[in-house]
């Protein structure tokens, strides 16, 4: 026979009692106010603490520092190197200038031109604006994540205490509260939508359809505690248009679906997502395409341009990028889906890296290790800017129409404009960027060469 | 974080002209980054830059880094990988001139910058740029233009060249060959003071501000 000592009951009764507290939290403060879309502003005051504790986190670091007389890392946002902003001509001009003195109007190929490459070559090497991009952006105040601070040595015992605290509430706390939300979500949404799919078509169904996603994606948002604030939400797509907005993580369809209806494309996955894919078509039609379907481009561009065509379906949701950048810059969008000729909705993503690193690398990091990393950061804090309409003008070709909604997405968003190609990441660069130089180089000299041969 | 070893002298007296410790902190980052964390660089790691092939010449720049003349261990060879100290030797070549410097240092560190330039040349090691090695240069410089003929290229490599041998050795007689620049023919035919555009500043750089 055991006996059950006083302690252990004691225990198991707390374990009990607290259980239960955190599912009344969970139903009371959060399912039930994403169902119906209202917020008791938690996160916005959530967000301010967190603020006022991180600037004193970095304050005492920097004292620290001081003290100890160690140098601060302090990181750089522009990169490392003076780069002369000059453009290869007047470079080369002024090398000749400097050396020889020989007349300028008969350009000649010099020993020295080699200089100009050569320093450029250097510089790259020493700092090269494309990989930059490609690593998370790095921060300036400590937000108590040691993933985001290279100066973690040099704290106090307050300091160490603190960030020990951060870490048993985002771990012990937050993550499994966190986790329940997102399982809750996504087994609403699979289910919810498996039942609207037996409801005979009508605006019934759409009605359904619309709101058990937009509830669940609501749920998922909480379950990341996202802070999004939406600006100019008089612009949001409507129907038969294509949602157009830069990429930084897998999270990005959550945040824009949470506060608009959209059809999704994409490609059919195995796995949990692949259920989910299968349980949301049900309910309403999203665009998914096989794995070998997807090398087709005209078949895709056919399926899109049905799909925008029909006005009783919903707004497209796209990434052109093709990847996840680090949400500093904006790369090269792919033109496939500017030539459907529909109208575009572009929208701005911007990530506060302050109180969590959105950026998915997916070369450093697999799909379920960012998910984690993302629900203990401490939250994730965006905006959203819904950009006026654009439409394709007579006269301008699809690449300088994706070009002209990616400069108005980076400007919004406060992002770099960049035209390289965000697939570069995984690829080499292609031969064409190359010849630019080299061509411009040659025609420098060998036109001139020619000049004095004939004459 | 403070840098792990000590670095050796020679190497601090390369670099205690221009390069402060933080920029050296700043390469040791750039070297990591890579290396891909290893302690080496291969000729390989250098493909990773994406903006570097851009540049006709990468080759010979990445050939540079492991030109052992250039890294100052021998006269002749390649090093199959280098680590950060000799990546600091072959970025010492690029320091920016400073005020303070004398006569002496100036010849010095400008012999030094030119030796760099001669090593990219002289592909074979000898010691002299032969008339090969010349068009070789050229043609990988104005190898982008599909338009241009192999023989353009030539054409211009050997006029260059007959400049160069008659500035350095005077009217030459028909039987007379010219074996190649060597070393001081460069130092008279390349642009004396070119070598000034050939540094790499650092950026001064301070906080900068961050606002919500």
């Amino acid at each position: 026979m055991f006996l059950l000592l006083p302690f252990d009951s004691l225990v198991v009764n707390l374990l009990g009692i607290s259980i239960t507290v955190l599912f009344t939290l969970l139903l009371v403060f959060i399912i039930v106010p994403a169902i119906f879309g209202v917020s008791f502003g938690i996160r916005k005051v959530y967000m301010k603490t967190l603020l006022k504790i991180f600037q004193w986190a970095t304050l005492r670091i920097e004292r620290g520092a001081k003290e100890k007389n160690h140098p601060l890392y302090k990181p750089y946002v522009n990169g490392i190197i003076a780069k002369e902003p000059t453009s290869l001509e007047e470079e080369i001009k002024e090398i000749r200038r400097s050396g020889s003195g020989k007349a300028l109007d008969t350009p000649e190929f010099e020993l020295s031109d080699i200089f100009y490459f050569c320093r450029k070559g250097i510089e790259t090497i020493m700092d090269d604006e494309v990989t930059k991009r490609f690593s998370a952006e790095e921060l300036e105040s400590w937000n108590l994540l040691s993933r985001t601070n290279y100066n973690f040595q040099y704290i106090s015992l307050r300091l160490t205490v603190l960030w020990g605290l951060g870490v048993l509430i985002r771990y012990c706390f937050l993550l499994p509260l966190r986790i329940a939300l997102a399982f809750t979500g996504i087994s609403l949404l699979v289910t919810g939508t498996t039942v609207v799919g037996y409801l005979p078509n009508g605006r019934c169904k759409d009605f359904l359809s619309k709101h058990v996603h937009l509830m669940c994606y609501r749920i998922c948002v909480r379950a990341l505690t996202a802070i999004i604030t939406y600006h100019d939400r008089e612009n949001r797509p409507q129907n038969g248009g294509i949602c157009v907005a830069n990429h930084t993580s897998p999270i990005d369809v959550i945040i824009l679906a949470s506060d608009g209806y959209y059809a999704m494309v994409g490609q059919i996955h195995g796995g949990l997502m692949g259920v989910i894919q299968r349980a949301m078509v049900k309910a309403c039609p999203h665009v998914w395409f096989e794995r070998s379907e997807v090398k087709d481009r005209h078949l895709v561009a056919r399926r899109l341009t049905e799909h925008v065509q029909d006005k009783s379906k919903l707004p497209i949701l796209i990434f052109p990028e093709g990847t996840c950048i680090n949400n500093t810059s904006v790369m090269m969008f792919k033109k496939g889906s500017f030539e459907i000729g529909a109208t575009v909705y572009p929208v701005a993503i911007k990530y506060d890296p302050q109180f969590g690193d959105a950026f998915w690398n997916s070369s450093k990091y697999g799909m379920v290790t960012y998910l984690l990393r993302m629900m203990t950061s401490w939250a994730i804090v965006c905006s959203v800017w819904y950009l006026p309409p654009m439409t394709r003008q007579p006269e301008e070709d699809a690449v300088q129409f994706a070009n002209r909604v990616k400069s108005a997405i980076a400007r919004q968003g406060g992002l770099v404009d960049l035209l390289w190609d965000g697939g570069l990441k995984r690829e080499k660069v292609k031969d064409a960027f190359k010849e630019e130089q080299q061509k411009l180089y040659s025609k420098m000299i060998v036109g001139s060469h020619e000049d004095r041969s004939r004459s | 974080p403070g840098l792990p070893w000590p670095i050796p002298a020679p190497v601090t007296s390369l670099l205690s002209l221009a390069v402060t410790s933080e920029q050296i902190e700043h390469l040791h980052r750039r070297f990591k980054q890579l290396s891909q964390d290893q302690l080496t660089i291969r000729k390989e790691n250098f493909d990773s830059i994406p903006d570097l092939e851009f540049n006709p010449i990468r080759g010979k720049i990445v050939h540079a880094f492991f030109d052992k003349r250039n890294l100052r261990q021998a006269s002749d060879g390649l090093a199959d990988e280098i680590n950060f100290e000799d990546f600091l030797t072959i970025m010492s070549y690029f320091r920016p001139i400073e005020m303070n410097m004398d006569e002496e240092q100036l010849d010095r560190f400008r012999k030094e910058k030119l030796k760099f330039l001669f090593h990219m040349y002289d592909s074979d090691h000898d010691g002299k740029i032969t008339l090969q090695e010349y068009r070789n240069v050229v043609e990988e410089l104005l190898s982008g233009n599909p338009h241009l003929e192999k023989e353009s290229a030539r054409s211009i490599a050997d006029g260059a060249m007959m400049e160069a041998a008659s500035i350095c050795v005077g009217q030459m007689g028909p039987d007379q060959v010219y074996e190649g620049i060597t070393f001081e023919d460069f130092l008279k035919v390349g642009d004396v003071s070119a070598h000034t555009k050939m540094h790499v500043r650092f950026l001064n750089v301070d906080t900068i501000a961050h606002c919500y």
